[in-house]
C-alpha cells in the first residue's frame, strides 16, 4: 500500500526537471550517514512471514529475532544460556520440562509476559491448522500453567535438545491478546508483537522492514532508536550500498570481492563461524558408490583447501567431522588430505575403470559458489579418470530429483548440497546419516544404512546426560566419517560487512549476525 | 462512427480471446515446472502432514482438467487465489508491487519519448553533424547495453563515487532516477533512431519545403508541419515499447531492489508460488493487451487513413 499520488505524476518537461532537481536536493543527504539513532542494514531475502512459528529463512528470522524472544538463547560462544525462562528442571524420564519464567517483562501491547501467554504460544505451535516449517523439533503434547510464572511442559517423546530448539525463532512468544488486532489473525500474524528490544513499526513489502525501541524492555537497551532492514536481492547492489556509506551492514556480499572488501578502511569484514556444513551426496543406492573405497576415493581426489581459497575466497573451513564444530556434540573425526595417488589406486582397488561416467547434480545459487564449486571438484574428479556429468539446476527443481525416493526411484550419483541444523545441536546433523531418514519421510539423500549409526542416534536422542550424548555423537561422527557417504568439503562462513563507524557487530554461529547492541565506534 | 465502433468491438473480442489463451499457457506452464511447489513450499524441515495440507490447498492433488476450470471460474470472478507462500490474498500483494512497477515504466516511458524525440529530431535537423554523430554512438551504445550492467556501473558512478543518490530501494523521488534512467535507455535510444530516420525522411518532402518557401520560421515547420507527420510511426513503437519496459523491469527492480512486480515475480518463479507467478504473468500480459490495443485505436484516431481491419 505504497502510492505516491501525485509526486511522480510527470505532465511535463517542467515537471521531470522539478524531479531531477530535488532528487538531487534529495540525494546531497543520501551519502552522510544516516539521522543519528538509525541503524541501516540491507539483506537479500523478502521476509516471506514476520509470524515466528511461520519462519523458514534465517535472515528471516535474525530480523524477527529483534522483536520477538525465545525461553532459551543462543549466546555467541554456540552455548544455551536462559532467556525468558530463567531455570528449568527436567523429569527423570525426560518427557516433563518446568520452566520458571523470568518476572517484569511485558509484551509491546501491554499484556504481561507469564505463564498464560507461554501456554497459547505452544498450543498455537503444535496446533496442525498452522503451517509451521519446522515443527519436528518441538514434539510437544501438553503445556499446564502451573502458576503465575511457572509452566510445565509435556513432550510426546523424550528429547534431549528440545531445550537447546527453543532457542530458535520458530518458538518466540508473541502477545496473545495481539493475534486478533492489526490485520493478525490467529492463523497468520503479520504485525508481530513481542517482548523484544525493538517494536515492529512498519513493513513495506519487498522494500523494507522498520523497528523502534521499545521503552519498557526488560533487558539491556539497544542504542539505536530505529534500525531499518532493507531488501536488496542482489549482492553486487548489497556491496554498492555499504560502500556509499548509504547502509551500516550488510551480508553476503559478493564473494569475489570480499579480498577487495577486507583491504577497504571504512569496512570491517567478519567471516563467521556458522553451521552450514557444504558437501556432495553420494547416492549409496548407485554402483560404484555403495563401495566404501569409492567414496573414501573421492574425499582423497578433491584438494579442498585449494577450492576453499580460490573459489570460495577464504568463506568456508575444510570439514574434519560430519558435522561444524559450533554443534553441540561435535568432535574431530579426521582428514581427508588431498591424494590424488592414493585416490587412483583406491578407485583401481573397486575395480572402476578411467573413464566411468558419473551423474553429478548441483544447484545454482542456492549456497556462496555453488555453481564455480561443483565445477571445480568436478575438475579433481576427472584428473583420477572419472567422468563427471555436470547437470546445472534451479533450486526447486534440483531438489525435486536429489530428494526423491524411495532409493530405486533415483537417477542422481553425486549432489552438491548444503545442510544446516535447525539449531546448534548434533541431533539435527545426524539426521543425514539415519536410515529412517530416507527420502520421500527425510533428506538423507545418500540412502546410507548403518545399524549401528542407526542405534547410535536413537540411543542419543533419549539419553539426558549430556555427556554420553556427547560420546555417542562422537562415535557416529567417526563411524560415518570412515564410511563417507559424503564427499566432505567445508563449513561455509557467514560473511558480514560493516562500516567502521559502528562497533559491538558480531555474529551467531548459525548464520545470524548479532548487532542489536551495535553503536557508534568512539 | 460506425465503422469504427465495428472494429472496436472486433479488437476488443480479439484481446479476450487472446487473454484467454494466455491465461491458459501460463496455467500449463506453471504445473509444467519441474519439482513438487507443496515440497518447496512447506520448506525441507516439514512434516508430511504440511506438505499433504498444502497440495490440498493449491488443489495440487485434484485433475488437471478440474484444476483448470476451477482456475478460470475463480479468474473470472477476479479472485486471484493466495499466495502459497505467505497465505496473504494475491490480489493485496499485486496492489502495492504494480504500483511501484507502473511508476517505474510511466517515468521511464516519459522520459524514453520526450529525450527521444527531442535528440531525433535535433540530429535530423543537422544531419551528418558532430551533434547527428554522437547521437548515433550514443543510441547504438544505448541499445546494446544489458540494463543489468547499465544499472551497476550508474551505481558505482553515482551512488559510490558521487555519492548524489541513493543505489538501491524506493525511498523519495531521488532513488527513482537510477532505475528510471537505466530502464529507459534501450528505448530513448530506439526512439531517438526511429525519430531522425522518419523526420529525415518528411523533411524531404514537398509539403515541407512548400511551408519554407511561404516564409514560415524554420522551427515552425521542423515542430508544427514535419514532426506532426513524422510522429505517427513514432508513437506506435513508443506505445509497444511501454510493454517491453514492463518485462525489462524484472531485470532492472532485480538490480536496484526496487519493490516492485518484476522482482516479486523472480522470487515467486523460485519458490513456486504458482498462484502468485500466475497473476503477475497475467497482470502484465493484460498490460501488454491493453496497451497494444490503446496504440492500435489511437493510430486509427491520429491517422485515419490507417484501414480498419
Amino acid at each position: 500500500m505504497r502510492t505516491h499520488p501525485a509526486r511522480h505524476r510527470l505532465r511535463s518537461r517542467r515537471g521531470l526537471a522539478t524531479l531531477v532537481v530535488a532528487g538531487l536536493i534529495l540525494a546531497a543527504g543520501a551519502g552522510s550517514a544516516g539521522a543519528a539513532g538509525t541503524f541501516r542494514v540491507a539483506v537479500g531475502v523478502e521476509l516471506d512471514t514476520v509470524d515466528p512459528v511461520q519462519t523458514t529463512t534465517t535472515t528471516v528470522a535474525n530480523m524477527v529475532d529483534y522483536v520477538t524472544e525465545t525461553l532459551t538463547m543462543l549466546g555467541p560462544d554456540g552455548k544455551i544460556q536462559p532467556w525468558l525462562a530463567e531455570s528449568w528442571t527436567v523429569s527423570s524420564d525426560g518427557l516433563a520440562y518446568t520452566f520458571k519464567l523470568r518476572k517484569g517483562v511485558v509484551f509491546h501491547d501491554g499484556t504481561p509476559f507469564d505463564a498464560k501467554a507461554v501456554k497459547w504460544n505452544f498450543d498455537r505451535l503444535k496446533d496442525p491448522a498452522l503451517r509451521v516449517p519446522i515443527r519436528a523439533p518441538f514434539p510437544i503434547k501438553e503445556t499446564e500453567v502451573v502458576d503465575a510464572s511457572t509452566v510445565k511442559v509435556t513432550l510426546t517423546r523424550p528429547s534431549a535438545p528440545f531445550v537447546s530448539a527453543l532457542s530458535w525463532t520458530t518458538s518466540a512468544m508473541i502477545s496473545p491478546a495481539a493475534a486478533d488486532k492489526q490485520g493478525n489473525d490467529y492463523k497468520n500474524i503479520v504485525h508481530t508483537v513481542g517482548t523484544g528490544p525493538y517494536v515492529f513499526k512498519e513493513r513495506k513489502k519487498g522494500e523494507s522492514f522498520t523497528v523502534t525501541l521499545f521503552d519498557k524492555y526488560w533487558g539491556k537497551k539497544p542504542t539505536y532508536d530505529t534500525v531499518v532492514f532493507r531488501i536488496v536481492p542482489e549482492a553486487a547492489t548489497r556491496e554498492s550500498l555499504i560502500l556509499a556509506g548509504q547502509v551500516d551492514l550488510i551480508v553476503l556480499p559478493p564473494v569475489a570481492d570480499l579480498p577487495a572488501l577486507q583491504r577497504n578502511p571504512a569496512l570491517k569484514v567478519l567471516l563467521a563461524p556458522g553451521d552450514r556444513t557444504i558437501f556432495i551426496s553420494m547416492n549409496t543406492t548407485k554402483p560404484p558408490l555403495g563401495d566404501v573405497r569409492v567414496r573414501q576415493a573421492l574425499n582423497y581426489a578433491v584438494d579442498k583447501k585449494a577450492i576453499i581459497q580460490n573459489v570460495l575466497f577464504g568463506a568456508a573451513d575444510e570439514m574434519d567431522a560430519p558435522m561444524a564444530p559450533s554443534l553441540f556434540g561435535y568432535c574431530k573425526a579426521g582428514k581427508y588430505e588431498y591424494d590424488p595417488a592414493k585416490a587412483k589406486q583406491l578407485l583401481t582397488e573397486a575395480g572402476v575403470k578411467p573413464g566411468t561416467k558419473i551423474s553429478f547434480h548441483h544447484p545454482t545459487g542456492r549456497y556462496v559458489q555453488d555453481k564455480e564449486a561443483s565445477q571445480a571438484v568436478a575438475g579433481y574428479l576427472r584428473e583420477v579418470g572419472l567422468e563427471p556429468e555436470l547437470q546445472t539446476m534451479d533450486w526447486p527443481s534440483y531438489i525435486s530429483i536429489v530428494n526423491a525416493g524411495p532409493a530405486e526411484k533415483t537417477v542422481h550419483q553425486l549432489a552438491y548440497l548444503g545442510w544446516a541444523p535447525a539449531f546448534l545441536d548434533a541431533s539435527q546433523q545426524v539426521l543425514q546419516y539415519w536410515s529412517a531418514y530416507h527420502p520421500p519421510a527425510g533428506l538423507a539423500t545418500t540412502f546410507y544404512k548403518d545399524p549401528k549409526v542407526d542405534e547410535w542416534i536413537m540411543a542419543a536422542d533419549r539419553e539426558s546426560n549430556p555427556d554420553k550424548r556427547k560420546e555417542l555423537y562422537c562415535d557416529i561422527s567417526k563411524k560415518v566419517w570412515a564410511d563417507a557417504p559424503w564427499l566432505f568439503l567445508y563449513v561455509q562462513r557467514f560473511p558480514i560487512v560493516y562500516s567502521a563507524k559502528v562497533t559491538d557487530v558480531g555474529s551467531l554461529p548459525n548464520e545470524k549476525f548479532s548487532a542489536i547492541h551495535a553503536r557508534p565506534a568512539p | 462512427m460506425d465503422l469504427f465502433r465495428q472494429y472496436l468491438a472486433q479488437r476488443l473480442l480479439a484481446s479476450a480471446v487472446t487473454l484467454l489463451g494466455v491465461a491458459t499457457i501460463i496455467f500449463l506452464m506453471v504445473r509444467l515446472l519441474p519439482g513438487d511447489p507443496a515440497q518447496v513450499i512447506a520448506g525441507v524441515l516439514a512434516t508430511e502432514e504440511d506438505v499433504a495440507r498444502i497440495r490440498t490447498q493449491l488443489a495440487l492433488d485434484r485433475p488437471l482438467h478440474v484444476q483448470y476450470g476451477l482456475f478460470l471460474t475463480r479468474l473470472v470472478r477476479g479472485d486471484l487465489g493466495r499466495s502459497a507462500r505467505t497465505s496473504e490474498p494475491v490480489l493485496g500483494e499485486l496492489r502495492s508491487r504494480l504500483s511501484a512497477t507502473l511508476r517505474l515504466a510511466v517515468v521511464s516511458a516519459t522520459l524514453a519519448t520526450i529525450v527521444g524525440i527531442a535528440a531525433g529530431t535535433v540530429a535530423a535537423t543537422r544531419p551528418y553533424s558532430a551533434f547527428d554523430y554522437t547521437l548515433s554512438l550514443t543510441t547504438l551504445f544505448g541499445v546494446s547495453m544489458p540494463p543489468y550492467w547499465l544499472g551497476l556501473m550508474l551505481i558505482i558512478v553515482f551512488a559510490i563515487h558521487l555519492n548524489w543518490l541513493p543505489a538501491a530501494g524506493a525511498e523519495g523521488g531521488a532513488s527513482l532516477i537510477l532505475p528510471a534512467v537505466t530502464l529507459a535507455a534501450f528505448s530513448v535510444a530506439l526512439i531517438a533512431r526511429m525519430t531522425r530516420a522518419s523526420m529525415l525522411e518528411v523533411l524531404g518532402q514537398e509539403y515541407v519545403r512548400t511551408a519554407r518557401a511561404k516564409g514560415l520560421v524554420e522551427t515552425v515547420v521542423v515542430a508544427r508541419h514535419a514532426l506532426r507527420t513524422a510522429l505517427v510511426p513514432i508513437l506506435t513503437v513508443a506505445g509497444l515499447l511501454f510493454g517491453t519496459l514492463l518485462g525489462g523491469a524484472v531485470l532492472t527492480e532485480s538490480v536496484f531492489g526496487w519493490p516492485g512486480m518484476g522482482l516479486l515475480l523472480v522470487d515467486s518463479i523460485f519458490s513456486r508460488d504458482s498462484p502468485m507467478v500466475q497473476a503477475i504473468v497475467l497482470v502484465f500480459s493484460s498490460l501488454f493487451i491493453m496497451t497494444t490495443l490503446v496504440v492500435d485505436l489511437l493510430s486509427v484516431v491520429i491517422a485515419p487513413r490507417i484501414r480498419y481491419g
